[in-house]
Formats: structure tokens, C-alpha cells, sequence
């Protein structure tokens, strides 16, 4: 009997928490708003957490103080009288390649671990069980090895010239998309859209037969069809083609016809992601997703996290305008290689 | 006043380079691929402009060298975009304010360097990263709860 009751209790919340949601005036969940994606959740779980998807709300208390303390670290005044930095390089590891990055207060990458049901989540991958995306394949290995070639350490040398090919400066089309203002970087457009560095706002708007979804970085709008289908195989896009339809109140998208680099890191062209959009009764979604590109995992993967609705503006990120970096990057690279023929012309410096 | 030593910094820039390289955590660009670790610098002087342009922010300055000659010089920032959302714009750090700034200089040898950390004379950051510290408070932050 009780559990009778238990059961009559839950079902009446789920029919008010039905009831409550704003409606278009078909009657579809109305996701029309602006959310804030920024978590401190990683997509791929630590391996320290094995095959645990949640935190206790003490690790979750302690992620959140300890990015708060790195935080308030970054913040704190430096020594006025500071001299230059090493010569040789700062060791920095990643993008900041052994010569920095910025000052903290440039970034905006949440302030606690993703919350789903009153549960904080150790990752946004929830299959594979542990929580990290599968092996890769032979091909989708080659392919990423190819890849990191084109990174050397940063020493201040034209380092790519005692490599055969064609090196990674050579012209701007050897450049990712995201440093030619061409596509996201991190896949905060997608799909699936995932949080970065800062900058995560999305905005959706909703018609009877069209949902735009726009990431602010960098300005990307995905146009997402309803009811509608893929075209032919040959005709590609950067973000894909978004087809989507509602199966009750989720909104269900499939995405295909990427070109070959999408934004999703390791993906290719063979690309197919499954993304479901349900809103909650307290005006945030629950976002999940599924990736499928047999030709670069051996296995399919998901994930889910918020998107908690937020008041904030979306701003702007009118990329091409300010991008000097890549000039000074390519200008750069023709400098040292003149160096490096100069020393072969005359060893003696 | 909490002043940090170049060791606390260096740990602090350390972690910072391990968000920037975390899988979620990608950068407009590779700061490796633009900056000389060869041609360490130090700039100090006052602001002429502020570029509040993306993918990043350029901070216009001049700086005057051991010669006594005024150069005028760009550092590189951040997006303006995450310090907009805290109530900051580029008014926030006017003309004639005089900043400090070490980082490396571009590898094309043009008098552009990264900030890799921007201070006022006595030594605080230009702009704050969280509420408590100087911007407006909005909510988000740990300690205003």
C-alpha cells in the first residue's frame, strides 16, 4: 500500500512538473531562453574515480573551494618589482606552450561540479561506465598522431623543418579552424556542445518548425530543421545538418554530413551525434548526448549535463575582427625559418 | 596585502597553463605558437588604449626603454566577453594608467607580447577575476553565499 502511495505521489509530481512548463502555443516545451553551460565537471572522468559517476557533496564542496582558492590565488597582488620572466621559457605546459597564458580573471569556467537530480556528477561522460570516451581505432590513431606532429615544443626554433611534408605554419589552411575564426574550439557549438574556458552561454529560440541554438563562441547558430531530412551524403557542414523531432517533451537532434574536421576533438566526417534537449520544471535543461564515429572510437559514447537558465547577456564574439594572433603567428614562423637557413648558410652564427 | 613570491606565482601560472590544457578547456590559439620563450620581457608604463576586440583583448601601452626611448607596445589579453558579464569594460582600465606587464614578445618580432600577468604599479591586477575583489557582485561567487 505504501508503495502504492509512494508511486501515486511521484506520478501526480511528474504531472505537475508536466503542467508547469511554459508551452509554445502547439503545446511543445518552449526552451526559447539563455543558459549558462559553464561547469567545473570534466568531460572524461578522472581515472581516481573509477567507475563513480557522482560525488559525495563533500568532493563536490572541496572541487568547488579548491578552484575558488586557485582563483582567488591568481588574483592576489604580484611583486611590483618583478623582473622578466625566464628566458628559455616559463615550462607551461599545453596551449600556454612554455610561455604563459593570461591572468585568471580572463577566465569563467564555473564555480561547482554539474548537478543533476541533487547529484554532482565526477564527469559529463556517463557511457562508457568509466566514464572516459573508448579506445580509438587504427585509423582514428593515425589520424590523431598525425595531429600532435604538428605540435612541437615551443623552443623558439623552426623545429618543423628537420621534418619531411609540409610543416604546420607553412599557410593559414594548416591552421585549426578554431585559431582561422572558422568553427568552435573546445565544441562549445558541436555537437555535441560541451563547456569551456569561459564563454559559455547558449541561446535557443524556438518556432513551430525551426529551433536555432547559438553558442556565443564564436557566434555559431546551428539551425536545427524539424520534422524535416538529411540531404544527399555529398553536401557537408562545418556543424553538420541538424534534423530533430519531439518524442513527448524532449527535443531529440541528429546530426550528420560533418565536414572533415568537426568541432568535436578526434572526430571526423563520419561523424553522427544523437542530442536530447528536456526541460526541467526549474527552467534548466537536461542536456545528453551521443556520439557515433565507428572510423575514429570502437565504440559509441554519451554523456549529459546541465544547462542551468541564466539572466546574464550573451555578448558578441566577433572573432575575425581582433584575431592578430594568426598573422603574428604565420609572420612568426617565416622569421625563424629564415633564421634556421641563415644558420645553415653560416654555422658560426 | 598579500604579495606572492615569483615561486607561489609560477605555481599559479602552472595551474593556469593546466586549465588551458584540460579536455574541455581549449584556447582560441596555441600561446606556443605565437610567443618567443627566447625574448622574455618586462613592460612598464602607461596605457594608451584598449582594443576590446575577440577572440582576445589588446592593451595598447608605452613603454620606455633602458635607452630612455618611448615604445609603444600591445599585449594580449583574454575574450572582453567574460569581463563584460562582471559589469567591466574597457573603461575599466583607462589612459594614462600606468601598468606592468611581463610575458614574451610575438615570434614575428612586432612590439606585441602576451600578458601573462597585468598589474597595476603596486603590483594588483588590472582587472579582478571575482566578486570580493573589486567587481561587482552578481551571485556567482562561493564567497557571496
Amino acid at each position: 500500500m505504501k508503495v502504492l502511495i509512494l508511486f501515486a505521489a511521484l506520478l501526480c509530481m511528474s504531472c505537475l512538473q508536466a503542467e508547469q512548463l511554459p508551452r509554445t502555443p502547439e503545446g511543445r516545451p518552449d526552451l526559447t531562453g539563455t543558459y549558462d553551460v559553464a561547469t567545473l565537471t570534466p568531460l572524461e572522468r578522472p581515472k581516481a574515480y573509477g567507475d563513480r559517476l557522482y560525488l559525495s557533496p563533500e568532493q563536490a564542496r572541496k572541487m568547488a573551494d579548491d578552484v575558488a582558492a586557485l582563483k582567488r590565488a591568481g588574483d592576489q597582488i604580484s611583486d611590483p618589482t618583478r623582473s622578466a620572466p625566464p628566458a628559455g621559457g616559463d615550462g607551461s605546459p599545453g596551449a600556454a606552450g612554455n610561455v604563459g597564458g593570461y591572468n585568471s580573471f580572463w577566465i569563467d569556467n564555473g564555480d561547482q561540479a554539474a548537478s543533476l537530480g541533487g547529484s554532482f556528477r565526477t564527469s559529463i561522460i556517463i557511457d562508457p561506465p568509466n566514464g572516459r570516451r573508448p579506445p580509438m581505432t587504427a585509423q582514428g590513431s593515425r589520424r590523431m598522431a598525425e595531429f600532435f606532429s604538428l605540435f612541437g615544443k615551443n623552443t623558439g626554433a623552426a623545429w618543423w623543418l628537420d621534418r619531411p611534408g609540409p610543416g604546420p605554419y607553412d599557410n593559414m589552411e594548416m591552421r585549426p579552424n578554431g585559431e582561422r575564426c572558422l568553427l568552435s574550439f573546445g565544441s562549445t557549438s558541436g555537437p555535441p556542445m560541451l563547456p569551456a574556458l569561459y564563454n559559455n552561454m547558449k541561446r535557443i529560440v524556438q518556432t513551430n518548425d525551426t529551433v536555432m541554438i547559438m553558442a556565443e563562441m564564436i557566434h555559431d547558430a546551428r539551425v536545427v530543421r524539424l520534422n524535416s531530412k538529411h540531404p544527399p551524403e555529398h553536401i557537408r557542414y562545418w556543424m553538420g545538418d541538424s534534423i530533430g523531432f519531439w518524442e513527448g517533451d524532449t527535443l531529440v537532434v541528429d546530426t550528420r554530413n560533418f565536414r572533415e574536421r568537426p568541432a568535436l576533438y578526434g572526430a571526423d566526417a563520419n561523424l553522427h551525434v544523437v542530442e536530447k534537449f528536456t526541460l526541467l520544471a526549474d527552467g534548466n535543461l537536461h542536456y545528453q548526448f551521443t556520439v557515433d564515429n565507428p572510423t575514429v572510437w570502437q565504440s559509441s559514447w554519451s554523456g549529459e549535463y546541465p544547462w542551468p537558465a541564466s539572466s546574464d547577456k550573451v555578448y558578441e564574439y566577433a572573432c575575425h575582427e581582433g584575431n592578430y594572433a594568426l598573422g603574428n603567428i604565420l609572420r612568426g614562423a617565416r622569421l625563424l625559418e629564415q633564421d634556421a637557413q641563415a644558420l645553415v648558410a653560416d654555422p658560426s652564427g | 596585502m598579500t604579495v606572492i613570491t615569483i615561486k607561489r606565482a609560477a605555481a599559479i601560472a602552472g595551474l593556469l597553463g593546466l586549465l588551458f590544457n584540460s579536455t574541455q578547456s581549449w584556447s582560441h590559439h596555441a600561446f606556443g605558437a605565437e610567443f618567443d620563450p627566447n625574448r622574455p620581457l618586462i613592460l612598464r608604463g602607461p596605457v594608451t588604449k584598449v582594443e576590446w576586440v575577440n577572440p582576445h583583448a589588446w592593451i595598447h601601452m608605452e613603454h620606455t626603454n633602458e635607452a630612455g626611448e618611448k615604445e609603444q607596445w600591445m599585449v594580449e589579453g583574454g575574450t572582453p566577453n567574460t569581463l563584460l558579464r562582471r559589469g567591466l569594460s574597457r573603461r575599466s582600465l583607462m589612459p594614462g594608467s600606468v601598468i606592468i606587464v611581463d610575458g614574451y614578445q610575438s615570434k614575428d618580432r612586432s612590439n606585441r607580447a602576451n600578458g601573462r600577468d597585468v598589474t597595476f604599479e603596486d603590483g594588483s591586477k588590472i582587472f579582478m577575476g571575482s566578486s570580493g575583489t573589486g567587481a561587482p557582485k552578481d551571485g556567482r561567487d562561493a564567497s557571496e553565499r
